[in-house]
């Protein structure tokens, strides 16, 4: 009973920070043979199920965290920009959704102006101008409304202490000159904003019909489908928004009649139900469940199952951090010798094998959209090399081993006792004596990405916002990104003027090919002073019903698109 | 009677206020921050700040509580942005991470819990006691070692191997069942007992064992005494020494047991809801804990340590009609 009770309590933030996060790649034989009797002329009609173990909380705009306007959120919100909703590599690429273009940038990238499409309606019926997006941009600064990413604040102009319309009226640095355009100021060159403008804070939202904390109990919808009934941690219940047409759309099939999820399921049932595909659960998918060790070990033998399930593959690196500001790590000996003795294969046993994770060795995760350039400074093999970990420690001055604390969270996650476990064994072959410091996830989170509290060593992970090289690399060695109150993710609190400033010239670039490689080499660069040591990319299977038809994974957030998946 | 009432209602009064004392007093010493998890991945200072003015969690705890007592009394104004949601006593707040008002959501999900108590209640009383008996009145018979053998393994199952196991044998493979999720009574009554069957079994399955031993222990203990031989030597038939006076004995204990069982059961079924998918107040509790959802957990705990205390005095009610010895006092 406690450890099943146990599982449960840890999957729940799980869920909340897998839903917060995207994912990466494609299932080749399940989209083949998904896609081959699938025809987006005939498409239309059933009822798709939805069955995910986290909660549906917050279907409001300004609340969302998603990546790519996210995977249920994007049947009803629709953005300035949105990801390309292609199989393979292109689907990495951001395509227009309200607006006519991605943006055009002037002013070296620090103003945006964007042009909406015509005959762009809300479920209403009521026509939705630019005035609609700056309202939906400002009400996400309000107090009341919190849990969307912190670009906005960041990037606008003025908007650092603006607190929403409700209390501090307009933010002067969205323009919206006429009914179909709007223009955005921002402080500094944001080469990348078209990314950003994919997000749920680019959605309309008419003045008229917000009620604040209540707007998400029905938001207004600009996309193929409208809430017909929203049963918080529940069901959601989602019918044709009539006003949405596929003429104004080009990215959504919106091939179901009708979407119904059921959500704060158990996901051994989810999995479980989703293999038998009995009734109403051939008509099924789910969001945020993993396959289980069940379903993983019949995969090899079970064809059929096996042809139902996407391969997919997040772009996130878990790692183990230093802090430098804390001896022994200060001296990059040290850093470099336990990055020869880490075991990367003992750590992805731990964490399921490898069908759910891959070694890394680069921060990056190894997807070329991010920039991804093969790199291994400190080539430990998949067994680690204790040999070597000694030698350099013996040039530091620990001939004789030393005694270090690794910091882990007590989750049942990729980050928790397992990997801690892994990483103490493979470094006691190189004299290094590890105690473990177990911290409940709370308090983890409060001692880890607090500069002053930061321990010495810590396992955690990183997860992209959008396809890019910034979200993953800007926030963890951006020096300027250090935030001294908490919520610090630069762990090595690492501040070098020489990055900051690549960082910089890198956020001009309006050609994300260009930005890529430049992210690409500073990766290299960066990874040579062993600030991290990466450990793994993680991969998820899902599972899908068995009528479920054009199943294929976006490479953008490594997830299945319900806006084009058929029943029929 | 009207007296005993009085001050079993001023007892569960200060019982429960303790216990919200307790609970504000428990997660504000426990580490973590809400408006940390409500503020999303990347979180900066100003909007965290921003957060706990919002919740305010900027004031020192006592105030908290006092505005907590106040909300119970006289309700409260919370800001929903453009307008004011006004929430009307007993006020218990609103929920950090839902923005939802606590009273609304706990009114929300006791349906789901009362009706897996109730049901899984009546079923492991009928299983229990039925079971008990059978045991009881042939000690040492087949039946009574069959019996015991079945109840000792119900309890050793966990809840969660025992529930899968049930929905594989009847969603799966003999599909006579379709996969657990709440329908209300109100909607579709048929609905709702089909979908509750396989969860009140489970419940049912690993409770009915104490029940069982209990009714099978008292039964005996009773059956041995001077008044039970005293009948027989009188010649009274078995039939109705049994009904009559060793099951009228045999009540009391289960009575007692049950009114505890059912009070505590009621926002504890975390493991039976979460596998079956049913939104209930165990669940509710859990999340709340995880999500360090203060108010929420302050209501559910209320809610549950209401029903503890309610199912007592019934109990005790119970206890003073199946055996009029007992004095209401």
């Amino acid at each position: 009973m406690r450890t099943s009770h146990k599982v449960l309590t840890a999957l729940v933030p799980l869920a909340a920070l897998l839903a917060a996060c995207g994912h990466n790649t494609q299932d080749a034989q399940g989209a083949k043979n998904s896609t081959a009797a699938f025809d987006p002329a005939t498409c239309q009609g059933g009822t798709l199920r939805v069955l995910n173990q986290g909660d549906l909380t917050h279907y409001d705009p300004a609340r969302l965290y998603t990546s790519g306007g996210g995977k249920i959120p994007t049947l009803l919100f629709r953005t300035l920009t949105t990801r390309n909703r292609v199989p393979g590599p292109d689907s990495t690429k951001v395509v227009p959704d309200l607006a006519t273009d991605v943006g055009t940038p002037s002013d070296d990238a620090k103003t945006w102006t964007y042009h909406l499409k015509d005959g762009l309606k809300f479920e209403d019926g009521t026509p939705i101008t630019s005035a609609d997006i700056k309202y939906g941009i400002e009400r996400s600064f309000a107090p009341e409304l919190p849990g969307g990413a912190p670009y906005l604040r960041d990037w606008l102009k003025d908007a650092q202490n603006y607190g929403g319309p409700y209390k501090d009226g307009e933010l002067s640095s969205i323009e919206t000159p006429d009914d179909k355009t709007i223009i955005f100021k921002l402080r500094k060159p944001e080469g990348e904003f078209p990314y950003l403008a994919t997000a749920t804070q680019f959605a309309p939202v008419p003045k008229a019909k917000d009620t604040g904390v209540d707007y998400e109990k029905h938001p207004i919808s600009s996309g193929p489908y409208k809430v017909e009934s929203f049963d918080q941690s529940k069901h959601l219940v989602l019918v044709r928004n009539d006003n949405w047409s596929r003429q104004i759309d080009d990215q959504r099939l919106a091939c179901p009649d009708r979407i119904e999820v059921t959500a704060g399921l158990d996901p051994a049932v989810v999995n479980q139900r989703l293999a038998t595909g009995a009734g109403d659960d051939a008509n099924a998918a789910t969001t945020d469940v993993n396959l289980g060790p069940a379903e993983l070990a019949r995969l090899g033998s079970d064809p059929q199952l096996a042809a139902h399930v996407a391969h997919t593959h997040f772009g996130d690196t878990t790692y183990l951090a230093f802090n430098p500001k804390v001896k022994p790590f200060d001296d990059i000996k040290v850093r470099e010798a336990i990055s020869y003795a880490v075991n990367r294969q003992t750590v992805i046993n731990a964490v399921g094998g490898s069908q759910l994770a891959d070694p890394a060795t680069t921060f990056l995760p190894d997807q070329a959209v991010f920039g991804y350039q093969p790199y291994d400074h400190f080539p430990a093999g998949p067994t680690g090399d204790p040999a070597k970990a000694k030698e350099l420690l013996a040039q530091a001055g620990y001939p004789n081993g030393l005694t270090i604390t690794l910091t882990h969270s007590t989750a049942q996650s990729g980050h928790g006792p397992g990997v801690a476990t892994a990483i103490q064994d493979a470094l006691k072959q190189a004299g290094i004596t590890v105690n473990l410091e177990p911290l409940d996830p709370d308090s983890f989170d409060a001692k880890v990405n607090t500069p002053a509290t930061e321990p010495g060593l810590s396992i955690d992970g990183w997860g992209a916002d959008w396809p890019s090289g910034n979200p993953f690399l800007a926030p963890i060695f951006d020096g300027r990104q250090i935030i001294k109150s908490g919520g610090n993710f630069n762990l090595a609190q690492y501040d070098n003027p020489e990055v900051n400033d690549e960082i910089d010239a890198i956020n001009k670039l309006t050609d994300p090919a260009a930005a890529a490689k430049r992210w690409g080499a500073l990766d290299e660069k960066i990874g040579k002073e062993a600030l991290t040591v990466p450990l793994y990319h993680s991969k998820d299977l899902l599972l899908f019903g068995k009528n479920v038809k054009n199943a294929w994974v976006s490479d953008w957030n490594g997830l299945y698109d319900l806006s084009v998946m058929s029943v029929k | 009677m009207t007296r005993y009432l009085l001050r079993r209602i001023v007892e569960t009064l200060a019982v429960l206020l303790l216990l919200s004392a307790c609970v504000y007093a428990v997660f504000y010493v426990l580490p973590g921050d809400p408006a940390r998890l409500i503020c999303g991945k990347i979180c900066l200072p100003d909007q965290l700040t921003a957060i706990h003015q919002k919740l305010g969690l900027d004031q020192p705890l006592w105030e908290q509580y006092l505005h907590f007592l106040q909300g119970l009394v006289a309700g409260r104004d919370y800001s929903s942005g453009p307008s004011v949601n006004h929430c009307p006593a007993p006020c218990l707040g609103y929920s950090f991470q839902t923005d939802q008002p606590v009273t609304g959501l706990l009114l929300d999900r006791l349906p789901v819990s009362l009706s897996l108590t109730l049901g899984a209640a009546v079923l492991w009383l009928v299983i229990g006691v039925g079971t008990g008996l059978v045991s009881g009145l042939r000690p040492g018979s087949l039946a009574d070692r069959a019996l015991t053998a079945v109840a000792l393994a119900g309890t050793a199952t966990p809840v969660f191997v025992l529930g899968l196991v049930l929905l594989l044998v009847f969603c799966v493979y003999l599909a006579w069942l379709p996969f657990p999720g709440y329908v209300p009574l109100t909607e579709d009554p048929v609905a709702w007992a089909q979908n509750l069957l396989l969860p009140w079994l489970t419940l049912a399955l690993t409770t009915a064992v104490v029940y069982s031993r209990l009714t099978r222990t008292t039964l005996l203990e009773i059956l041995a005494e001077d008044h039970i031989r005293t009948l027989r030597a009188y010649g009274v038939p078995e039939r109705r020494i049994i009904g009559r006076h060793a099951l009228r004995g045999t009540l009391t204990p289960i009575i007692t047991l049950f009114g505890l069982h059912v009070g505590t059961v009621l926002g504890s079924t975390v493991l039976t809801e979460s596998l079956f998918g049913l939104p209930g107040l165990g669940k509710l509790l859990i999340d709340a804990v995880n999500t360090i959802d203060v108010p929420v957990v302050v209501g559910a705990t209320l809610l549950s340590g209401f029903a503890i205390v309610v199912g007592n005095t019934l109990a005790d009610l119970l206890y003073h009609f199946a055996d009029p010895r007992v004095h209401l006092t």
